[in-house]
């Protein structure tokens, strides 16, 4: 079967000496929703890209077998990965500038099949960042981590919003559920998403797709989690089974992919923001693109104080230039939208745009892992190959903890992702022994564990931030990141019920428990940083409103995660879209009101 | 984001290590290993190649479904593997790991470990294994002991021939008969929630 993709359409040519309507920092899950409903608003966008443009089918490469390759799926010689021990044992930076390595990934690219991301990822050498023990993932690429995320896609719901009034710890949100509903229904259509109805408050369902299915052993999970008033529903993938009116996609053909690799798909059924979001809004002829560009400073009005456009570096040639706007969108991620923020200084705006109320780079948030289990579901010993991995992905189990319950060591919750079956390399070669016995012991044993980890909310505190380090550039002379981290009480807490709760339901499930994971992996390792320029009703203690314009600078916006009051524990990808989607519906009316 | 890889990381091949012990002379039949599939180690010496080629076949041998480690030529990417690393620590611990075994043949059997009987070299392998953590499946995998020098080359040999073995051909398609990997056109495999 051969797939024909579209090609994706031409930008454009860039204009820095026209006024865009908005300038765009950024292409990922944020940035990608803010052009494209700006675009079809039909304002005229500026879209700037730190990363290239790369041909990500050609990276990809989803179908080809371990033994086509000429490493088995290994980088070129030369390219390293962060391992745990490093990131622990270490302080960042990380890669050292005369590092033996001629590249240094974060630790995704240490998963099996590190060839087909070596140009996703970025190269720790030359993005540097220093203070606590942090892994920082990032993908300077158009489309940003979306090319490779993990696809889990859920909701929010008042009991993430309102958090604050449930159990007194922090802020609630400036908007509820009621608000946010329309825009995830509008997502989930547009994008597609996969997943089964369950009901439940404090996860709301989303308008599904064709759900992926359970196997045995998670059927299992699943009767035994019931009576406990538990849930193990099939992963809530955000990939379209029943495809979308995007021609630059296709729907999911359950070909064994998902699981194989640090991630990615190469036929566009998992949502990625190029061909779900950007592709589409050049199609509108309003979107300008301009990747190989690191913006560094937004650009102030030294006579209103209001945004005038944004100064970038051309990644290749290192030559500075400007771009100028009505209006500054920016979706760089949690942690480099922080780092514009508060790069750019002027006297207008002494501590960094949008920063009177010195909350910046605060308040910084995401979820912990590594607590877990792993079972053998006994039954399955013995069964011949099934074609399992063809599912986008296996199970969740979303939170039960503090709902209506209260726990006396820890506030809020943590679900659990999950995975079982049969995957191209065994997962039963840890077998004892050697010889024939061993070999038929592999064979039996494939595809009968079951494993899942926790994600848990990480508490917002002030404390937690990241800030300009004052000495250290990254290759483009740009300042980079001080991190001021740490996982806290309430998470270590957290963390032992996650062991605890995880160990007894697969001993309910009649699942024979066989390893019980228990230590924190370091501070950054679930990807889902949050929270450096909160949203709030009050500027002194926030730096955004609900439609994340920043308080100080009506043409200011900030779209990405770095907008979220709390971390809840789910996943937030669908989140940052539903919000940046709503956001620029009320920035383009503004706009055209002459608001702005 | 939601993980099942396929294989050890290189850092885990780093952290096992193995006794630097007095060099053996290797006699046996060292280039027939090589020749057989006119393949040139860039790693390992042809002796130690022939050593390695047995030593994974014994760990994964033939049987009634499916040809062992020799016929997938793990020895020949354990060697690549090795070699792409560019990490010479990493290759003495290596070949400092195959004259362990030599001296532990030599102890048990009175002979290098390719002339001994094929008795006599499972027992050398079940000696080296007797170390072998038997608690197997922690999601994230166990680090090595790296104070435990055969042992630990044990553990290190049998995950590297593992991760050759099961990403073969042979591996993939004759021993685990993978079904996936093509386009389905039908339903997910697995079963309804309700």
């Amino acid at each position: 079967m051969t797939l024909v993709l579209t090609p994706p359409p031409e930008s454009p040519e860039v204009d820095l000496t026209t006024t865009y309507d908005a300038i765009v920092v950024g292409s990922g899950a944020a940035g990608g929703m803010a052009a494209n409903v700006l675009t079809a608003k039909g304002l005229k966008v500026l879209l700037l890209e730190a990363g290239k443009k790369i041909n990500v089918e050609a990276e990809l490469r989803s179908m080809q077998w371990p033994y086509e390759h000429p490493r088995r799926g290994d980088a070129p010689p030369g390219w390293h990965a962060l391992s745990l021990n490093e990131y622990n044992i270490r302080k960042p930076p990380y890669a050292a500038k005369d590092s033996a390595f001629k590249h240094v990934w974060s630790y995704v690219g240490g998963w099996g099949g590190s060839d087909y991301v070596k140009n996703i990822l970025v190269d720790e050498k030359q993005n540097p960042y220093t203070g606590t023990n942090y892994a920082w993932v990032r993908a300077r690429v158009l489309g940003g981590k979306t090319n490779i995320w993990g696809r889990l896609a859920l909701r929010l719901s008042d009991y993430d919003f309102k958090a604050k009034t449930h159990d007194g710890y922090g802020e609630d949100w400036p908007i509820s559920y009621a608000d946010i509903e329309p825009y995830y229904d509008r997502v989930d259509r547009y994008l597609g998403i996969s997943g089964h109805k369950e009901g439940l408050p404090h996860l709301p369902d989303s308008l599904f797709q064709r759900s992926n299915k359970l196997n045995a052993g998670e059927i299992k999970l699943r009767n035994a989690l019931k009576p406990m008033g538990r849930t193990a529903t099939p992963y809530r993938a955000g990939v379209t089974t029943d495809g979308v009116k995007n021609k630059y996609r296709s729907k999911c053909f359950g070909r064994g992919a998902c699981g194989r690799r640090p991630g990615g798909c190469d036929i566009h059924a998992a949502f990625d923001s190029p061909t779900g979001l950007i592709y589409p809004a050049m199609d509108t002829g309003n979107l300008t693109l301009r990747t190989n560009s690191t913006a560094h400073e937004i650009l102030v009005d030294p006579k209103t104080g209001r945004a005038r456009g944004v100064a970038f570096v051309d990644s290749v040639t290192h030559k500075s230039l400007e771009a100028k706007a009505k209006v500054v969108v920016v979706g760089a991620s949690t942690l480099e939208s922080a780092r514009l923020l508060l790069l750019s200084k002027s006297p207008q705006h002494p501590n960094g745009i949008g920063n009177s109320s010195d909350h910046v780079g605060h308040n910084f948030c995401e979820h912990l892992m590594g607590p877990g289990v792993t079972g053998l579901v006994k039954e399955l010993v013995g069964k011949e190959h099934g074609i399992e991995d063809g599912r986008p992905g296996g199970f969740y189990v979303p939170r039960f903890r503090n709902l209506s319950d209260k726990q006396p060591g820890f506030l809020r919750g943590y679900g659990f992702e999950g995975n079982s079956g049969k995957s191209i390399f065994p997962d039963s070669t840890d077998r004892p022994g050697f010889g024939k016995q061993y070999k038929k012991e592999v064979r039996d044993y494939a595809g009968a564990f079951i494993n899942m980890g926790g994600f848990g909310e990480v508490l917002p505190r002030y404390e937690n931030a990241v800030s300009i380090d004052p000495d250290v550039k990254d290759a483009w002379g740009i300042p980079v990141l001080k991190f001021d981290y740490k996982f806290g009480d309430n998470e270590k807490k957290m963390a032992e019920d996650m062991a605890v709760t995880a160990k007894e339901m697969f001993e309910a499930a009649g699942i024979e428990v066989i390893g019980v994971d228990k230590e924190l992996l370091t501070e950054g390792w679930s990807i889902h940083e949050l929270g450096t320029s909160r949203m709030g009703s009050d500027p002194k203690t926030s730096v955004l409103n609900q439609f994340q314009q920043s308080h100080d600078v009506k043409n200011l916006f900030v779209v990405d995660g770095s907008s979220h009051v709390n971390a809840s524990c789910q996943n937030p990808t669908w989140t940052i879209m539903a919000l940046a989607w709503r956001s620029c519906d009320h920035l383009a009316d503004e706009l055209k009101k002459g608001n702005l | 984001m939601s993980d099942s890889r396929w294989t050890m990381t290189r850092r885990e091949m780093l952290g096992a290590t193995a006794a630097a012990l007095v060099l053996p002379l290797l006699e046996a039949r060292p280039l027939a290993a090589l020749t057989r599939y006119n393949f040139a180690a860039r790693v390992f010496t042809p002796a130690e190649f022939a050593l390695v080629d047995e030593l994974s076949d014994i760990i994964i041998p033939t049987d009634e479904v499916s040809p062992g480690a020799r016929e997938a030529r793990v020895a020949g990417e354990i060697d690549r593997r090795l070699a792409d690393a560019l990490d010479p620590e990493q290759v003495k611990r290596w070949k400092d790991g195959l004259r362990a075994v030599e001296d532990l043949s030599r102890e048990m059997n009175g002979t290098t470990f390719l002339k001994s009987t094929p008795e006599q070299r499972v027992a050398v392998l079940t000696k080296m294994a007797s170390t072998e953590d038997e608690t197997p499946g922690s999601r994230r995998r166990r680090r090595a002991n790296p104070s435990s020098s055969i042992g630990g080359f044990y553990r290190q040999l049998k995950g590297a021939t593992t991760r050759a073995y099961y990403t073969s051909k042979i591996g993939i398609h004759n021993d685990q008969h993978y079904k996936g990997n093509v386009f389905q056109t039908g339903e997910y495999a697995g079963l309804d929630p309700t």
